[in-house]
């Protein structure tokens, strides 16, 4: 240890130090004043100062490169054999348009000097260029795949234009070829929207972030003013004219907005970053405005295709519908209404015919059977048994009447019903509802169809005029006049026509038909149809007058015949064409 | 555009051209009965119309935005017609 001591001590032995210049004046040579470090490192960086006067400009590899949250940044500059740290300062560094990465090969410009605190030689460096590509070049492959990593160009993230915008943002320069182009575009093919602009430089220094400001502003006020559809534009120029567009500030306000943003920034083979970004990219300003917006005369083609479409389909339907109640009208119940009921009635009076036949059969036989009889009894009292053969001919004709009676009610119900139904098919009143229906959609076709058509636009007035042309009105006023027409035929031949000839129809005040006395109760108000009108009366109780000639017992038909406590006047001609049970006993 | 106008439009464009596709179709399938066919027509009708006043509705003049009071966006005027020999982006 000892010797170790000795040793380092020999080493700093200025004695032995100076052994070269050792002699005789040793120990009194002077030594000359220290100097301080800082004079020192002063002195070198003059030296270096005077040796190699700025700029230098110098090319190598980029290594240890340290972005520094201040804005500065670090690196080494290198070669294969040597190095050198260097520095660029934050108000060099941030005009870089690249990011300077390891192993990229740079040519940089600045000065050397001497890091004072660490007396540490270092390159100061004012601008820094790639090899090889420009900086732009090279700052848009860095951007885009920086951008591509984090999804911004995401065919997912694309929100969709709308088809038929209500406002149309723009941001662009307010003097450029662009704007002109947009607005022109815009209005010729959809000028129905709204178009707002937002004026902002769109080149040069700040053009990106204002750029972006204008992207950010427009989206946050889009609900307000309606934009739902935001285009970012510039005519053609240089790489550098368009750069802001390619610059991370626009890129993100792009990727950031909830509105979405067409792209039209140069010309065709101008491809930006904000391009990439964009929901929609456009080849040009004018591409962005037509994709923007839909062109207004194919959407007019199609309105008036789709009117005329609808138009004529609801024509044809119209037609049908006439068809179907031509078809109605034609059918057998409204050509001849009454002639099931003639029908029924030619079938009761052949069955009262042969009824009757077969009666005076009976009796005839009657009599003859008590005949015999009668000669064997002519001793005992001729006369009476006469009398009681009559008598008892009297009974049966009494219970045949009884017994036809009967048939003849129940003849006279189906035909009650029959004619309730007819009267519920009313011809008239069908016809009334058919009519009326024909009617009410005439109106209101006319009212869809009608004095709009001046309203309607040019395209549409075709389609309108077509449809007025074919006269879906004319149409209907024709079928309403056939409808008429029919209408009167089957008034002749309704019970109306039963009703001329002095027949009544009595309602009950529900308007139900009355087919018996005992349905209507006394002091009911009643209401009997004739011929001309409608007389309301009140029953005053059932018609119990002996006096009265015969008929009572088979007073239903179709039309109920006779009085209801009003003079109405006598069914008697008609009881032979229509009531049945009153040609039994004539 | 007006408000009154704004509040008159309550189906936007794309929602009165899909309603009216519908009725035209309905009405060509001819599965509704007659008189509603002619409600929808009259309704398709009035479509057409209202989509006829939006495609016709008059040119206007760019409006031009400025940041207002509270950063919001507002109209500050109207953009004149860009001559055509218009120079620069």
């Amino acid at each position: 240890m000892a010797a170790k001591r000795d040793k380092l001590y020999d080493f700093f032995d200025p004695s032995r130090a100076k052994g070269p210049r050792s002699g005789p004046d040793i120990g009194k040579e002077v030594i000359p004043q220290p100097m301080s470090v800082s004079l020192l490192v002063a002195r070198i960086k003059q030296a270096l100062a005077d040796a190699m006067p700025a700029p230098v400009t110098v090319v190598g590899e980029l290594s240890n490169v340290k972005l520094h949250d201040s804005g500065h940044v670090y690196f080494r500059l290198k070669d294969s054999a040597a190095a050198i740290d260097a520095v660029m300062f934050r108000a060099a560094a941030g005009k870089l348009k690249f990011t300077p990465t390891d192993g990229l090969e740079v040519v940089v410009e600045g000065h050397v000097d001497v890091y004072d605190a660490r007396g540490q030689l270092q390159l100061y460096v004012e601008r820094m260029t790639p090899m090889g590509a420009g900086s732009l070049e090279l700052a848009f492959r860095q951007l885009k795949e920086k951008l591509q990593a984090e999804g911004l160009f995401d065919a997912a993230s694309k929100k969709p234009i709308p088809r038929f915008p209500r406002a149309v943002g723009v941001i662009t320069s307010q003097t450029g070829a662009a704007v002109r182009d947009i607005s022109r575009t815009l209005r010729r093919r959809w000028p129905a929207a709204d178009v707002y602009l937002l004026a902002t430089p769109v080149q040069g220094e700040g053009a990106a972030g204002q750029i972006a400001e204008c992207i950010r502003l427009m989206d946050a006020s889009a609900s307000a003013l309606g934009i739902d559809t935001i285009i970012v534009a510039r005519g053609g120029g240089s790489l550098e004219d368009l750069w802001a567009f390619n610059e991370e500030a626009v890129a993100r306000a792009v990727f950031a907005a909830g509105t979405p943003i067409i792209s039209g920034v140069g010309h065709e083979v101008d491809v930006t970053i904000c391009d990439m970004v964009a929901d929609v990219r456009a080849a040009t300003p004018t591409a962005a405005a037509e994709l923007a917006v839909p062109d207004a005369s194919a959407v007019g083609d199609w309105l008036s295709e789709a009117a005329t479409r609808a138009t004529r389909r609801m024509r044809q339907r119209l037609d049908e519908a006439r068809l179907s109640l031509e078809s109605i009208r034609r059918s057998a119940v409204f050509r001849d209404p009454l002639g099931r009921v003639r029908t029924r009635m030619q079938r009761v009076d052949e069955f009262a015919h042969r009824l009757r036949g077969g009666v005076r059969h009976r009796v005839a036989q009657a009599r003859r059977s008590s005949e015999p009889p009668a000669a064997r009894l002519a001793a005992l009292h001729p006369a009476r048994l006469c009398d009681r053969g009559a008598a008892k001919a009297d009974s049966l004709l009494a219970r045949l009447r009884w017994a036809l009676g009967g048939r003849s009610k129940r003849a006279g119900d189906a035909l009650a019903g029959i004619a309730g139904r007819l009267a519920a098919l009313h011809p008239a009143r069908l016809w009334d509802r058919g009519a009326a229906k024909v009617d009410a959609l005439a109106a209101r076709l006319r009212w869809a169809l009608g004095g709009r058509s001046k309203q309607v636009g040019e395209a549409l007035a075709g389609a309108a005029g077509r449809l007025a042309a074919a006269s879906p009105v004319n149409r209907i006023r024709l079928a309403r006049q056939q409808v008429d027409g029919a209408a009167r035929q089957l008034d002749a031949m309704s019970y109306r026509r039963v009703l001329r000839r002095g027949f009544s129809v009595t309602r009950s005040k529900a308007g139900r038909i009355l087919r018996a006395a005992s349905e209507a109760l006394a002091g009911e108000m009643i209401e009997t149809e004739l011929a001309d009108g409608r007389l309301s009366s009140k029953v005053a109780g059932p018609w119990d007058n002996p006096g009265e000639p015969a008929g009572q017992d088979h007073a239903e038909a179709p039309a109920k015949a006779g009085p209801a406590g009003q003079p109405a006047p006598r069914p008697r001609p008609a009881r032979k064409a229509l009531d049945a049970g009153a040609t039994l006993f004539d | 555009m007006t408000n009154d106008a704004k509040e008159k439009e309550k189906l936007t464009f794309e929602q009165a051209l899909a309603k009216l596709e519908e009725i035209v179709s309905a009405i060509e399938e001819g599965k509704v009965p007659l008189e509603q066919s002619i409600d929808k027509y009259a309704e398709g009708v009035e479509l057409v119309k209202q989509c006829r006043q939006i495609l016709d509705r008059a040119e206007k003049k760019i409006q031009l935005l400025g940041r207002g009071e509270g950063g919001q966006l507002e109209v500050t005027g109207e953009l004149d017609e860009v001559p055509d020999d218009a120079a620069g982006a």
